[in-house]
């Protein structure tokens, strides 16, 4: 600022009045674009006002005059020639600094579209999720009428488009295909933004019951399966046996943020008189644009009025008044962000150590080079002048690091792509680009600066001229020891931090695989099924289906016992209802509990050994559509009869068929290995209102359940071939996928911390072996004096450890106050988990005592007499 | 007289529109708003000093506030000299587009 004040005011008149306006707007964008977009704008806008109005040759001049640009070019050419005498110290320099920029930039591209990036549709800060609010004041979904009355009174949202998940089985255009999708209201492409790529796009007209049979193609789907044909627009396809006119494929550049396996999208077509539309049928999803300069705690503020009118007027629909508001932003990313964080966190303290290592090699090659600066500074060259040219060669390392860098980038992402878990948002929107590039620009500049300057600062003129006077021998001087000393004691720390980082995360995923999840994974196989199309229609062919599919893999020969139900555990899926008892034992039943229903068919909960507690298991009299029995889980039959029996209860689920508790099972837990809810209740499919299109199939083996998988494939496609089958997966493969974001940043972590240790390693090396070849003449008189080996070697490997330690205890105090960040990625353990730091510390230790081995052989095998001699 | 640019044409008009409260961001906000173009503060100033030293625009400084650094506004007015560049610069497009159908009158 002060310097655009110097630029600009200096011609009084309108340039202070732009540096007015200036002040002036910034506080204004501020508020309409948070801190970090008034800052970019007040940037942008500076650097235009320079350009046009400041004196741009004139400050371009001041900075690049002409004498210094030529002596500039002049210490590149001489530069390069330094370092090409110098093979050994380059390579390494440029190795080091480019992994540690590579890792860094490649980590940069991976975060970035979560982080970073805005989303990609027109002003994307403007679209908010909305939710009603439950019992437990988390978000909830919205029925159709809710939805409905908001959009009549709210006058914060420009816009709101309902959408839900849907899925079609696609029989015409080659094999059947499960597509997954959305049901969407006719205005959901209009609320995010999106221009259809062909076609018009749903019309209010389609968004009718009845009218509802029209589909917009994803790109992908339009080329795989149609070929790319412009002409589908309009033609009628079959999904799940029924007509649906193609109305319009998407751009190719669409990614949808919401549900990013969507394919296909149908309209949604409800009326506020249907039977599904109603307040308390919460299965829909609403996404809106918020009106310009309307924030999202304003349209919460005013949505929460509707909500609490609608309240008033329905007391029974709505127990929890409240809504929320976030923007989608936020709500897509939320869940990666601590992860993503501590592993962009973990390269940038790998890149510092990288740095610091190259400054510490920086300053070992700088005394050496004493005697050519005494020349130069003899020759009127001043301490900005060597700066100059230390900072033209370190300009060329670090240029290079960064292509090389670069380069590993290119390299690393796809296959870190590859790695990552399939649930991250923006996946597909992960690439090396132009931001990458300027990080890598903004990185390489700074290390230049650091690197190339650290020498000038550090060391003073006069210890310059005392190290050229006593000649080549000479390795050091008192102020670039300590200067060394102090670099390495940072790396030691630093490294510290990531080995901690790993640690505690290692441990976690260790502990949460211990989870006692309620259920044995071992020897589990697990399968999609799906029952579509017209000979599905009617509930009990489904439920033929699934009895067939039953029959034929329990012939399998391996196969001990199979099990159908309509979800899994710690697989996303999420199918619950609100539990009350009718005899009112619950004291406040708007507060009813929700469960996670299991319809199911077949040996499912002995395939999964799930335990019943008390009471007794399913027989076959429990399996007719007449049946009312059900079995709880032991939180759940807690939860609704507090220290009571719960066998013989009456208790009824999501709608009025009143059910008699059999049993009670262990709890599983069906959210995630760390969260532990455990409510559940089982209940025989044929006796739930309806019948499942998707079920999972769960086979328990007695050996690999991989090696079945086949088999098992081959049984099902045999009982309907029309019917696709999909996702083979064992279930202990579903548990450790279910720790993929943790996995990540372990391998992560890991690595980063494998670099900083071999960097630590190498710092301390690097100092002690100078400080060795420094010493030569002491060394070399004590053991004239009578000094042992053992009495030398202890005098090199103490002064390392005591390196080592001071960074150690640095270390655990910066990781004491850092853990914290990765608390979201810690399961079990405490933040500052002793056992880990301490293990951390050991290894660092270890490895700093191994650093000091070759420098103190070195140091015992300096023969006296010739040490001596050498002075 | 040298006829008017349609950039310097946009910020006479937005001055005219303003009356006498037309300074840097009051200008850039009724550009954005009527004139659905965003400019920088830079490329503004950078028309108005040519549009002043032309002739066409008169600047007065104002008071100086602390929300603005303690820098004083400058308020524009368009002079007789700019109106008559304007009322120019409209007969041209006029009898260029004399006899054109170009949907001018259909909004």
């Amino acid at each position: 600022m002060r310097m655009l004040e110097r630029l600009l005011s200096d011609d009084c008149g309108s340039g202070s009045a732009l540096l007015g306006d200036l002040r002036e707007s910034y506080h204004v964008e501020l508020s309409r674009r948070g801190p970090i977009g008034a800052v970019l704008w007040f940037w942008t806008e500076t650097l235009v006002a320079l350009w046009h109005y400041g004196k741009p040759r004139h400050v371009l001049g001041s900075l690049f005059r002409e004498d210094r640009m030529e002596s500039f070019a002049l210490d590149l050419r001489q530069g390069v020639r330094m370092l090409w005498r110098a093979p050994g110290f380059t390579s390494l320099v440029i190795v080091t600094l480019a992994l540690a920029i590579g890792a860094t930039a490649a980590i940069y591209s991976v975060v970035a579209p979560v982080l970073i990036r805005p989303l990609p549709y027109p002003s994307p800060d403007r679209i908010v999720l909305l939710n009603e609010r439950d019992a437990n004041n988390a978000p909830e979904n919205l029925g159709f009428r809710t939805i409905a009355d908001i959009r009549s009174e709210t006058r914060t949202l420009a816009s709101i488009a309902v959408y839900g998940g849907w899925s079609a089985t696609i029989g015409d255009h080659g094999e059947p295909e499960q597509l997954l999708g959305q049901k969407v209201s006719w205005n959901y492409f209009d609320v995010l933004g999106i221009r259809m790529g062909l076609g018009r796009g749903f019309t209010p007209e389609d968004d009718r019951p009845g009218n509802n049979n029209v589909v917009v193609l994803s790109y992908g789907l339009w080329q795989r399966r149609f070929g790319g044909d412009s002409a589908v627009i309009g033609r009628t396809i079959r999904l799940d046996d029924k007509p649906f006119r193609i109305a319009a494929v998407l751009p190719r550049t669409f990614e949808n943020v919401i549900f990013p396996d969507a394919q296909i999208w149908r309209v949604l077509g409800y009326a506020v008189t249907q039977p599904a539309a109603c307040r308390t049928c919460r299965h829909l999803n609403a996404v809106g644009r918020l009106r310009d300069g309307v924030s999202p705690a304003q349209a919460a503020a005013e949505l929460n009025g509707i909500s609490t009118r609608l309240a008033r007027a329905f007391p029974d629909a709505y127990p929890t008044p409240g809504m929320f508001v976030d923007r989608l932003q936020h709500r897509v990313t939320e869940s990666m962000r601590p992860a993503l964080l501590a592993i962009l966190s973990a390269a940038v303290l790998v890149l510092l150590i990288a740095a610091a290592n190259v400054v510490n090699l920086q300053l070992a090659r700088a005394i050496r080079r004493d005697s050519e600066f005494v020349i130069r500074i003899a020759l009127g060259a001043g301490r900005s002048r060597l700066a100059q040219q230390l900072f033209a060669e370190s300009l060329i390392v670090a240029g290079l690091a960064g292509v090389v860098g670069l380069i590993l980038a290119r390299v690393a992402v796809p296959y870190l792509v590859t790695r990552l878990p399939a649930d991250l948002p923006r996946l597909s929107a992960i690439r090396v680009d132009g931001g990458a590039v300027a990080v890598i620009g903004a990185i390489v500049l700074s290390l230049a600066v650091i690197v190339g300057i650290a020498p000038v600062v550090v060391r003073r003129t006069r210890d310059v001229f005392t190290g050229a006077l006593r000649g080549a021998g000479r390795l050091g001087d008192a102020s670039t020891l300590r200067a060394r000393r102090l670099i390495v004691i940072s790396e030691v720390a630093l490294a510290l931090v990531l080995l901690s980082g790993a640690g505690l995360v290692a441990r976690s995923i260790v502990r949460l695989l211990g989870v006692d999840t309620g259920f044995d994974p071992q020897h589990v196989l697990t399968l999609r099924l799906q029952s579509s199309g017209a000979s599905y229609q009617a509930d009990s062919s489904v439920f033929g289906y699934h009895d067939r599919v039953l029959a034929a893999v329990s012939r399998i020969p391996g196969v001990i016992q199979a099990g159908v139900a309509n979800q899994l555990p710690l697989t996303g899926d999420l199918d619950t209802y609100g539990v009350s008892t009718p005899d009112g034992s619950l004291a406040k039943p708007a507060l009813n509990p929700y469960a996670d229903r299991y319809s199911v068919d077949g040996e499912f909960m002995r395939a999964m050994s799930i335990r019943v507690i008390a009471g007794r298991p399913f027989d076959r009299d429990d399996t007719g559509d007449s049946s009312r029995s059900v079995i709880v889980s032991l939180s759940l039959a807690e939860r609704l009869w507090p220290g009571e029996n719960a066998i013989g209860k009456h208790v009824t689920m999501g709608n009025a068929t009143v059910r008699t508790v059999i049993g009670v099972a262990k709890d599983v837990r069906h959210h995630g290995l760390d969260t532990q809810t455990g409510l559940q209740f089982y209940l025989p499919e044929r006796s739930w209102d309806s019948a499942d299109n998707w079920a999972a199939l769960v086979v328990r083996t007695d050996g690999n359940p991989a090696a079945l998988a086949d088999a098992v494939r081959t049984a099902v496609v045999a009982v309907d071939p029309s019917q696709p089958v999909a996702r083979p997966e064992s279930m202990q493969g579903i548990i450790r996928a279910s720790t993929a974001q943790r996995q990540l940043a372990l391998t992560l972590f890991a690595a980063f911390a494998a670099l900083a240790l071999v960097l630590a390693a190498a710092g301390i090396y690097g100092v002690l072996a100078g400080s060795v070849a420094e010493r030569t003449r002491e060394i070399g008189l004590r053991t004239a004096l009578g000094a042992t080996p053992r009495d030398v070697l202890l005098l090199v490997v103490r002064a390392g450890v005591a390196m080592a330690l001071v960074g150690i205890a640095v270390g655990l105090g910066a990781t004491a106050l850092l853990t914290r960040y990765i608390h979201a990625l810690l399961f079990g353990i405490p933040d500052t988990d002793a056992l880990t730091l301490g293990a951390a510390a050991g290894l660092l230790l270890l490895t700093a005592v191994l650093a000091c081995v070759l420098p103190a052989l070195r140091a015992i095998r300096i023969d006296p007499m010739s040490a001596m001699r050498a002075e | 007289m040298d006829p008017i640019t349609e950039l310097e044409g946009l910020l006479l008009l937005a001055v005219l529109q303003l009356g006498a409260d037309a300074y840097g961001v009051t200008i850039r906000d009724e550009v954005d708003r009527r004139g659905q173009r965003k400019l920088t503060l830079g490329t503004i100033y950078k028309t108005l000093d040519r549009l002043e030293s032309r002739g066409l625009l008169a600047a007065r400084q104002g008071e100086p506030t602390p929300e603005r650094g303690g820098k004083a506004k400058r308020f524009y007015s368009v002079t007789s000299t700019g109106r008559r560049a304007i009322r120019a610069s409209f007969r041209t497009i006029r009898r260029m587009a004399a006899g054109l159908d170009l949907g001018l009158d259909t909004p």
